[in-house]
């Protein structure tokens, strides 16, 4: 009960968080230098199609009048039309959306487990050399440039190897996927298509890892580090100097104490991953989200652009309210 | 059962070297209770984590840690984790650092019954709420389930000495199990380690920098002095007639409630790089000759356990010194530089209503030359009635005036007119600022030439007996004495009109809290500015203040003249705060028990101390009590004339 | 009386960790000397120009002429990996450093004064922060546009309200030390307890972070140059020459794209190990 009221509260406080960002992205994409409306039409269209073009987006309306009807929109889940392609931003970003939120929730969950299990594993072997070698494995993920290894996994996985699919697209499209949630392993789940199922797997397989790579290093380096401090600690001092079992120590005085601070770290860390997946997408082709959205930006699509950026501030700001729920049920200390 | 033979500790690190303990030798027996007294630095940390086979990394040993037959420094692993909690269980001196956080402070218990004594399920519950009750935790049922951080510091103190003795151990040791407790606390911790030796036979190892607080319930004692054991014997004599000067010195530092004078013994305990050729203390000793400095003294047994590392052992037994009361002339010619007028203090949470009354109602008055002493227990107000005076908090009701000045109105330069010494001395100096720019800065303020600047500068720090050189040094390289000597010359350089000094010694080790009193007293004696002196301990304000004031949860219960309220105290609430300080020489007098620990008492309406009182009446709780004079001084108690009645009764 | 013969009890090691993070600090400080060098001396150790185009072929393999070959456009792989360097490293030392004044600035700021001053500078970087840092990067470097200035004021605007938060933090903490509160009874001004106590005092953190910073300030610059909203060809960067080098990978044509993607995590790799070695340092000195 006391978690639900925690949890309205903090929701009414993300009302001006986001609509700050509203407004700012409103404004900002307008001040961008560069005009959507003449990248889509030819070099050859005259001052009126240009007009035309314009009216028909409603972009010959004074500010305020665009502000408050593309609001309006927002309250009816109305996010626009593209001025790229002329078709609904809304249906198009549900179709972007689910690939996208695949790849990321595989490769922060896998990040997740292993960085708990290897950091731990690493405090407990503070300056031997399991742990140094986990640690300077870790500084590499943590200078890697994602776009660069995935490149460098296509080169390997599939260029030299062809253990891996080609980077274009995520499933074979001979597989005949019909598309539910955007997802496509989900989707082939669902339709209990196998081919589709190996297929989308297979090209999962060097994104999720390059994201892993890149995600793992930061969580790994905070979970060791709170290990450490735990190891460190006067409490966990006392527990051993009581003579207490290592499987009582691990479990009831290193693992949950070590654990409290990691849910705002993975949240910052899905963000990250978010970040990252701009990139990833693009060196595989994954046609998600971050594609489009970046498309938007280069083109200038207004409504895209605001749309996407929307769009991530919330996925961004759930993600550290559920963090911090999470936390208050690890850490008995949090009064929430 | 414990017997420790010639245990020599170096800890070698890159750079440094450090002789922890040298040839150290004493024995615990079942159902003993041995005391291991000595400062900071002195070994007694190293000692406990020898026995439990927990020496730092790094450490060299060389001896025997024999326990039950065994060698503790050579036991392999799993002998070691037999020994560890079963042999041997610490009790540590942070107990809210030292319990996990994260796990109810019950299945810390529980963990600890099911390993050493094998039981499991709803037996174990039942034990750890029995073992809870036993160690004076009321509603231990529903204690189980509290996280160690909804419990106060008493509390915690308990489950820590639960949970040792959850482990059944042979030995269990308490490393400074009182220090933050509060007095009245104290004294009930401590028979919590008696009952364990008499009725479950452990032997008990109790480390404490106070030998006078701990000397009542030990057997036996020994003393630590850098790294090497000065002085064992039996508690009482030892406390009595202690024969080393380093003891003495221990005892003479303290100070007593009952007015006895504190003798500073110049120095610091030093860090020995090797295992000594000569007595450490010897550079320290009034009585050292050409031999101590150039012989280790041999430990020497002589009568009733009684042994000794000394070549000029004392006999005279130790005899209080009792101050000669300086007349203050100035108190009458005096002008008042300190008002504070019904003030009332509340910090309000940041959101909501309701908050923290921290001061309710306090009014004072203090004249040049005079030193007026604030006393009572942690979260009575008193570093709330520093702030106040210092203008760092602001009152909500009433006023505070400096010198004839409303704090709230001061330009920067009268800001500095009210100066204060901090309890924590080195937090006190900003850490990247030398000690000459520290000193300084009130004058920086009052627009003193940069020339003059250094001449005030150098004539505060010689009055502290302090070296020229100190002044490029940086706060953390210095020592906790020195680095209060500077924080006084701060507050002196301006020649301030009042000088407030909040717990100044209670972060200082004992022989080195004796030389900063010493300075404070002379300090205090100036007549050109008032002091007030904070301090929970009794003791140290009963040294050199003129007036003192009892404060309770944020309220005035006893006002008067220093001599007047030790000596004759009249409300209940001093009575137990002084029946609960230890007295050299003396067993304290039960006078008055507080019931319930002060966290539990809520003070709604009423007297503050009611739902603590032994002698609570309805009209108490009802009715808030005011200060009325009885004699020289004024207490807020409306039974004051029948209490001497009412304790007789209690105590028959 | 114990046996004198035994010998010592001797609890292992303890200083395996400085060593460790000495280690950490000389390895990364190395690399990041030889990368300075590297981009110094760049137009001595090339024969070719960044930008200069042979005209006898594009995509050469390395070897020959050319020690690490040509790309699309028939220019120099290694001459161009060193040039790099020098935006590169330019870019994110420059962001960062502006970055670290600003955000102190404004962290010191609110952190001391608290009230409406804290309120408005922490919405402002809530909303900074309500996006993940490289999507922020990329709309505000669409919002400036490229060029040297812009891009540093790009990662600067990015990577300041961190600071921010970060000095904030420790100025809250610090703000009710002692020796704050002796400074305000000894008199002294705002400003000076601001200059002469709370900013020594707050960077202790930040100059930890600063190093880490730097190498993602480089992976930052070359991923926005990667996607094209960057620093452009011909102009020698590594993101941007990993983005023309995207193409050939299919193809088995590594030399386009693995040189400057390698340099660059070498680079990055010194400023972590750096950042990392300090950080272990700071830690051991608070145990």
């Amino acid at each position: 009960m006391r978690i639900l009221r925690f949890v309205g509260r903090r929701l009414l406080q993300l009302i001006p968080v986001l609509l700050g960002v509203v407004v700012l992205t409103f404004l900002l994409v307008r001040v961008l230098p560069g005009d959507p409306i003449r990248s889509i039409l030819g070099p050859n269209a005259t001052e009126a199609d240009a007009a035309a073009a314009r009216a028909r987006f409603g972009l010959d309306q004074p500010l305020w009048k665009q502000f408050l009807d593309y609001l309006g929109g927002l309250f009816t889940g109305n996010f626009g039309t593209s001025i790229q392609s002329g078709s609904p931003v809304s249906g198009e970003m549900a179709l972007r959306l689910g690939p996208t939120l695949e790849l990321v929730v595989i490769a922060v969950a896998i990040a997740v487990v292993l960085a708990i299990w290897l950091g731990i594993w690493s405090a407990r072997r503070a300056d031997r050399l399991g742990d140094h070698t986990v640690r300077i494995f870790a500084l590499f993920g943590n200078s890697i440039p994602e776009f660069w290894l995935g490149l460098v996994l296509i080169l390997v996985g599939y260029a030299a190897l062809g253990w891996f699919p080609a980077p274009s697209g995520r499933v074979d499209p001979d597989t005949n996927l019909t598309p539910l949630t955007g997802a496509d392993l989900v989707d082939a789940v669902l339709t209990g298509n196998g081919p589709a199922m190996a297929s989308a797997a297979a090209h999962l397989v060097l994104p999720v890892l390059t994201l892993v790579i890149g995600v793992l290093a930061p969580l790994l380096r905070s979970v060791r580090a709170s290990a450490l401090e735990v190891l460190h600690s006067e409490a966990y001092a006392a527990a051993a100097a009581h003579g207490l079992p290592e499987r009582t120590l691990l479990r009831g005085y290193l693992r949950r104490a070590t654990l409290v601070r990691l849910p705002s770290l993975a949240a910052l860390v899905f963000g990250t991953a978010i970040g990252s997946t701009v990139l990833v997408e693009y060196v595989y082709s994954w046609q998600g989200f971050g594609q489009w959205a970046l498309r938007g930006l280069l083109y200038r699509d207004y409504p895209v652009v605001q749309a996407s950026v929307l769009i991530i501030a919330l996925c961004y700001v759930l993600i550290f309210l559920i963090a911090d729920v999470v936390h208050a049920v690890l850490d008995p200390r949090v009064r929430i | 059962m414990l017997d420790i033979e010639d245990l020599s500790v170096v800890i070698r690190r890159p750079g440094r070297q450090v002789a922890a303990l040298s040839n150290v030798s004493f024995s615990v027996a079942p159902g003993e209770v041995v005391g291991l007294v000595g400062e900071s630095g002195g070994g007694k940390s190293m000692v406990a984590r020898a026995i439990v086979g927990m020496l730092p990394s790094g450490s060299h040993a060389t001896g025997r840690v024999g326990f039950d037959g065994a060698d503790v420094l050579r036991m392999d692993a799993a002998a070691l984790a037999k020994h560890r909690g079963r042999g041997a269980a610490i009790c540590f001196q942070n107990p809210r650092g030292a319990l996990s956080p994260t796990r109810t402070v019950g299945r810390q218990l529980i963990d600890r019954l099911v390993t050493h004594q094998g039981m499991s399920g709803d037996r174990a519950v039942e034990s750890a709420a029995e073992l809870f009750a036993s160690v004076g935790i009321r509603n231990p049922g529903q204690r189980l389930r509290a996280y160690p951080h909804e419990l106060s510091g008493g509390m915690a103190q308990r489950v820590m000495i639960s949970l040792a003795a959850g482990c059944a151990p042979s030995l269990l040791i308490a490393d400074e199990p009182t220090t933050g407790l509060d007095v009245t606390l104290t004294a009930e911790i401590l028979r919590q380690f008696r009952h364990a030796a008499d009725t479950d036979g452990r032997g008990v190892l109790l480390i404490s920098h106070d030998l006078a607080s701990i000397a009542e319930v030990c057997d036996r004692v020994v003393v630590l002095y850098a790294g090497t054991v000065v002085e064992t014997g039996p508690a009482a004599k030892v406390l009595r007639e202690p024969a080393h000067p380093y003891t003495r010195a221990l005892l003479r530092s303290v100070p007593d409630v009952g007015g006895g004078r504190v003798v500073a013994t110049a120095g610091g305990m030093p860090l020995l790089t090797a295992a000594p050729h000569d007595c450490p203390f010897a550079p320290r000793c009034a009585h050292a000759t050409d031999v101590c400095r150039t012989t280790r003294p041999e430990t020497e047994k002589l009568a009733d356990g009684w042994s000794l590392a000394c070549f000029h052992p004392q006999e005279a037994p130790l005899s209080v010194v009792n101050a000669e009361k300086s007349d203050n002339a100035a108190t009458e010619a005096g002008r008042i530089v300190l008002r504070v007028e019904d003030a009332h203090v509340v910090y309000r949470s940041r959101f909501g209503s309701g908050g923290h009354h921290a001061l309710r109602g306090v009014s004072l008055e203090l004249r040049t030359g005079e030193t007026l002493g604030v006393v009572g227990e942690s979260g009575c107000g008193k570093s709330t009635l520093a702030k106040l005076i210092m203008g760092l908090v602001e009152p909500s009701a009433g006023a505070v005036a400096v010198a004839g000045k409303d704090v709230r109105k001061r330009s920067r330069v009268e800001r500095t007119r009210a100066q204060m010494v901090f309890q924590d001395p080195i937090g006190s100096l900003s850490p990247r600022r030398t000690v000459a720019d520290s000193i300084a800065e009130p004058l920086r303020a009052a627009k003193v030439s940069t020339a003059d600047r250094a001449r005030r500068v150098e004539a505060a720090l010689g009055r502290m007996e302090l070296d020229d050189s100190i002044l490029t040094r940086y706060p953390h390289e210095l020592s906790g004495g020195q680095a209060q000597r500077i924080g006084i010359a701060r507050a002196l350089v301006g020649e301030p009109d009042l000088i407030v000094f909040d717990e100044p010694t209670s972060a200082l080790d004992v022989t080195v809290q004796a030389q900063i009193l010493e300075v404070i007293a002379d300090v205090a004696a100036d007549a050109g500015h008032g002091s007030v002196f904070i301090s929970h301990d009794l003791a140290t304000v009963r040294g050199f203040a003129d007036r003192v004031v009892v404060l309770y949860l944020g309220r005035v219960v006893e006002e008067g003249p220093v001599d007047e309220v030790f000596d004759h105290p009249r409300h209940p609430y001093t009575r137990a705060l002084l029946g609960s300080a230890p007295r050299l020489g003396a067993t304290r007098a039960a006078d008055v028990q507080l019931v319930k620990d002060l966290d539990e008492a809520d003070a709604a309406t009423g007297c503050a101390l009611a739902a603590r009182c032994p002698f609570v009446t309805d009209t108490c709780r009802s009715q808030e009590q005011t200060l009325q004079p009885y004699g020289e001084s004024r207490a807020a108690c409306w039974r004051v004339p029948e209490l001497p009645a009412l304790i007789g009764k209690s105590d028959s | 009386m114990a046996d004198p013969q035994l010998a010592p009890v001797v609890i292992g090691g303890g200083d395996r960790d400085r060593r460790f993070a000495r280690a950490l600090i000389y390895v990364g400080g190395a690399i990041l000397v030889v990368a300075a060098l590297a981009a110094v001396f760049a137009p001595l150790l090339s024969k070719w120009g960044p930008t200069e185009i042979d005209p006898a072929g594009t995509l050469a393999t390395p070897g020959g002429a050319h020690l690490l070959g040509t790309d699309g456009n028939g220019m120099d792989v290694w001459s161009r990996v060193l040039h790099a360097a020098r935006i590169d490293l330019g870019i994110a030392v420059c962001a960062v450093a502006l970055a670290v004044v600003v955000g102190t600035l404004l962290g010191l700021l609110a952190g001391y004064l608290g009230g409406w001053v804290d309120d408005v500078l922490m919405r402002i970087v809530d909303i900074f922060q309500a996006f993940p840092t490289f999507i922020l990067a990329l709309a505000v470097a669409a919002l400036l546009g490229d060029g040297f200035g812009n891009l540093v004021l790009t990662i600067a605007a990015v990577n300041a309200p961190a600071y921010a938060r970060l000095v904030r933090a420790e100025v809250r903490t610090l703000r009710e030390m002692a020796y704050i509160e002796a400074a305000k009874t000894s008199g002294a001004s705002m400003f000076g307890i601001l200059w002469r106590h709370l900013l020594p005092n707050s960077l202790t953190p930040v100059r930890v972070i600063a190093p880490l910073n730097c190498g993602w300030a480089m992976l930052t610059l070359a991923g926005l140059s990667f996607l094209g909203l960057g620093v452009t060809v011909p102009t020698a960067e590594w993101g941007s020459m990993i983005s023309l080098g995207t193409s050939d990978v299919v193809a088995g044509r590594w030399w386009t794209s693995v040189p400057p993607g390698l340099a660059l995590l070498v680079c990055v790799l010194g400023f972590s190990l750096l950042g990392e070695g300090l950080q272990e340092r700071a830690d051991a000195k608070r145990r």
